[in-house]
C-alpha cells in the first residue's frame, strides 16, 4: 500500500517537474489564495481580540437601567426628572432581584452646568460621576493605588474621590496623589484611590460612549454629589448580573420594581453589555465573512488555474494516456494519476500559503501584542481546503483522461 | 490461443455507420508468428486492436487464452492487456520524461509489483533486448532502433503470451527494421505468439503465416 502511494506520488512529481514553470505558477496561485484567506482570518481575529478585550474591561455582566425618555403619562404631559430616586434605590438594593449580583446608583452632573475641578492651578476636564461602593467592581475597574469606596463614605457623604489616570495626570502630574486634596466647584476633596488605565482604542475610534473616556473620570460618593447639587435624584443604575446571559433578566427584574414604584409616571429601559457584545460580534462576523468571501475568490482563481493546466496536460499527454491504458492502466489508475498531480500542486501551494500566512501572523502578533498566531485548527483546515481545491479542480480533467478510449488516445497526434 | 468468430465492427462517422470488420473468423495457435496485411482501410489495424483488447466488437465472440473477451468489462480488459498482451507501436510510445528503465517498469506498476522486483525484471528485459547499457537514458537520447528495443522490453516485461505489433518497423530504416525482426524471431522461438500488422512484404515474410484482409474480410490466409 505504501509502495503504491510512493509510486503514484513520484510519477506525479516527474510529470509536474516536466512542466516546471506552469506548475510553479499554479502553486503560486493557490499559495496566494490560502495566504489571503489566512490573512483575513488573522485580521478579523485581531479585530475581535481588540474589541472584546476592551468590552471586557467594562464588565461582561454589566447592565444599565434608565428612564425611557419617550414615556408620557396618561395626561400626555412630559414629566421632568430621572425617574429614579434614593427610595427606589433602597428598594432595589435589598434582595428584590435574584439575577442581580451588585448594583450602583450613578449620579452625573447636570447637563450644561460646568463644574470647575482644580488643584493648585491645575485643571481637569474629567467626567464627574457620583457612584456607590459597588461600581468599581461592576465596571471591572481596578484600583491600582489607595482604596475603594466604603459604605461610610456614602452614609457620611464624605468628600473623597477616586481618580482615573488622566485626571491624576492633569491635577497632580507624576506625583502620587493619594491623600492629596483638590477642589470640585468650591468643595475640597481628598484623593483615596487611582484607577488602572483602560484600553480605549476601539471604543474611542468608533466614538462610542459619548466621547467619554474611562481614563478621564473622577468618582465620588453619589450621596456627596447629590448633596452638592441639592437633590436626591439618581440618573441611572449600573448593575452586574449573576451571569452574562442573565443580564437582560436582571434588567427586567429591576425595571419591574421601578415600575411598581413609579409606573404611573415613568417608563424605563435598559442596555446590557451582552447585547453590545452580540451586536458587535454580528458586525465583526459580517465583516470577516465579506473578507473571507473576497479572499476565497483568489483561491477560486487559483483552483481554476489548476483546472486549466490539468486540462492542457491531459490534452498534451493523450497518447501517454492511451499507452498507459494499453499496458494495463484501469480508469481509476488514470483518474488517480491526474487527481494526484492536481492535489500535489494545490497542497504545495497550500503549504507555501500557510507558511506565508503564519509568518505574517507571527510578525503582526509581535508588532501589536495581540495573540494572533494561527491555531492548529486553522492550519488543518487550510490543508484540507488545499487538498479539496486540488480534488475539485482536478476532477473534470482527470475524468476526461480516465474516459479516453485507448485506441483513439493512441491515434491522437 | 486466439479464437475469433464472426467479428463485426463498425465506426460511426457522423451519422453514417462505417463497417470496418464484416464477419472475421480466425484461429491463432500458441507459438505462431502471424503477419496481417492489406490495403489501407481493409481493417487490419482494427482487427489488431480487437485482438489486443483495445477495442470492443459489435457482434461475434472472442476468446484469448481461455478468457472471454467480448463480454469483459473495462477493468477486466485492462487486466487482460496487462497480463496476456505486450504492445509494440510504430511510434514506440515511450514516455519522454522518464528513463528507459522506468518506461519498462510501467506495466508492473499497474500489477502492483514491488519496486525492487520491478527494477530487476525491467533490467532483465532490457538485457534481453541488448539495450541494458542505455537503461538510464531518456528516450530522446536514444535512436529509433534503440527506442523500439526499449518498447519491446516494456512489452515483454510481464511475460505475456501474445505480442501485438502495429507497424513495428514503420519508423525505422530497413537495416534496423531487420534487427527488430531478428528479435521477434528470437521471441517467437522462445514461445511468444506474435501478431504483427505491416504493409511491407519483406517484413511480412519474417512471419510464418500471412493473413490478407480486404474490405473487412479475410481474403487470404496461408495458414488456414
Amino acid at each position: 500500500m505504501l509502495n503504491f502511494f510512493i509510486d503514484r506520488f513520484s510519477q506525479a512529481l516527474f510529470a509536474l517537474k516536466d512542466n516546471l514553470r506552469r506548475t510553479l505558477l499554479s502553486i503560486l496561485g493557490i499559495a496566494v489564495g490560502i495566504a489571503a484567506v489566512m490573512a483575513v482570518g488573522t485580521i478579523s481575529k485581531g479585530g475581535n481580540y481588540l474589541v472584546f478585550s476592551e468590552l471586557e474591561t467594562f464588565g461582561l455582566n454589566s447592565l444599565w437601567v434608565f428612564r425611557d425618555r419617550a414615556d408620557k403619562n396618561p395626561n400626555r404631559m412630559i414629566r421632568e426628572g430621572t425617574g429614579i430616586n434614593n427610595d427606589d434605590y433602597q428598594a432595589l438594593s435589598s434582595d428584590c432581584c435574584p439575577a442581580v449580583r451588585r448594583i450602583s446608583a450613578i449620579v452625573s452632573g447636570s447637563r450644561g452646568k460646568r463644574i470647575i475641578i482644580q488643584a493648585n492651578n491645575r485643571y481637569s476636564n474629567a467626567q464627574l460621576q457620583g457612584v456607590d461602593t459597588a461600581l468599581t467592581t461592576i465596571a471591572n475597574d481596578v484600583i491600582v493605588q489607595g482604596r475603594p469606596f466604603r459604605v461610610r463614605d456614602m452614609t457620611s457623604r464624605r468628600a473623597v474621590a477616586i481618580l482615573g489616570p488622566m485626571a491624576v495626570e492633569d491635577l497632580f502630574g507624576a506625583a502620587s496623589p493619594i491623600g492629596r486634596e483638590f477642589r470640585i466647584g468650591n468643595r475640597k476633596f481628598t484623593v483615596i484611590g487611582v484607577l488602572e488605565t483602560k484600553s480605549r482604542d476601539f471604543l474611542a475610534s468608533i466614538g462610542s460612549a459619548g466621547g467619554q473616556d474611562a481614563n478621564n473620570r473622577i468618582l465620588i460618593p453619589y450621596t456627596t454629589f447629590q448633596q452638592m447639587q441639592g437633590h436626591k435624584k439618581i440618573n441611572y443604575l449600573q448593575a452586574e448580573a449573576v451571569t452574562q446571559a442573565q443580564a437582560s433578566v436582571a434588567a427586567e427584574q429591576l425595571i419591574a420594581v421601578l415600575k411598581r414604584h413609579n409606573g404611573r409616571n415613568f417608563a424605563y429601559k435598559s442596555d446590557t453589555m451582552d447585547t453590545y457584545i452580540n451586536t458587535t460580534q454580528r458586525i465583526l462576523d459580517g465583516v470577516a465573512m465579506i473578507g473571507i468571501v473576497a479572499a476565497s475568490v483568489s483561491l477560486l482563481v487559483g483552483g481554476m488555474g489548476i483546472m486549466n493546466i490539468m486540462s492542457t496536460s491531459v490534452l498534451e499527454r493523450t497518447r501517454e494516456i492511451g499507452l498507459r491504458k494499453a499496458i494495463g492502466a484501469r480508469r481509476r489508475d488514470i483518474m488517480l494519476q491526474f487527481l494526484l498531480e492536481a492535489v500535489v500542486i494545490s497542497t504545495m501551494g497550500g503549504i507555501i500559503g500557510l507558511t506565508l500566512g503564519t509568518g505574517a501572523s507571527i510578525i503582526l502578533a509581535e508588532l501589536t501584542g495581540f495573540p494572533l498566531t494561527p491555531s492548529v485548527t486553522v492550519i488543518i483546515i487550510a490543508l484540507i481546503v488545499s487538498v479539496a481545491v486540488g480534488i475539485i479542480s482536478g476532477y473534470l480533467p482527470a475524468r476526461r483522461a480516465a474516459r479516453l478510449h485507448p485506441v483513439e488516445a493512441l491515434r491522437y497526434e | 490461443m486466439i479464437n475469433l468468430t464472426g467479428i463485426h465492427k463498425s465506426y460511426s462517422v457522423g451519422e453514417v455507420l462505417l463497417p470496418v470488420l464484416r464477419g472475421v473468423s480466425l484461429n491463432v495457435n500458441a507459438g505462431e508468428f502471424v503477419a496481417i496485411m492489406g490495403p489501407s482501410g481493409s481493417g487490419k489495424t482494427t482487427l489488431l486492436n480487437v485482438i489486443g483488447c483495445l477495442d470492443d466488437v459489435d457482434t461475434g465472440t472472442y476468446t484469448l487464452a481461455g478468457e472471454t473477451v467480448d463480454q469483459a468489462s473495462d477493468d477486466d480488459l485492462a487486466r487482460i492487456r496487462n497480463q496476456h498482451i505486450g504492445f509494440v507501436f510504430q511510434l514506440f510510445n515511450l514516455i519522454p520524461r522518464i528513463s528507459a528503465l522506468r518506461n519498462v517498469e510501467l506495466p508492473m506498476i499497474y500489477t502492483g509489483e514491488h519496486p525492487a522486483e520491478r527494477r530487476k525484471r525491467a533490467l532483465q528485459a532490457l538485457q534481453r533486448m541488448n539495450i541494458a547499457d542505455r537503461a538510464d537514458h531518456a528516450p530522446s537520447q536514444l535512436s529509433g532502433g534503440q527506442q523500439q528495443r526499449v518498447a519491446i522490453a516494456r512489452a515483454l516485461v510481464n511475460n505475456p503470451e501474445l505480442l501485438v505489433a502495429d507497424e513495428p518497423t514503420g519508423s525505422l530504416d530497413s537495416a534496423t527494421g531487420h534487427e527488430i525482426m531478428m528479435l521477434f524471431h528470437e521471441l517467437n522461438q522462445a514461445g511468444t505468439t506474435i501478431l504483427m500488422v505491416t504493409h511491407e512484404e519483406e517484413i511480412a515474410a519474417h512471419a510464418g503465416r500471412i493473413i490478407r484482409l480486404k474490405d473487412g474480410l479475410i481474403a487470404n490466409d496461408d495458414g488456414a
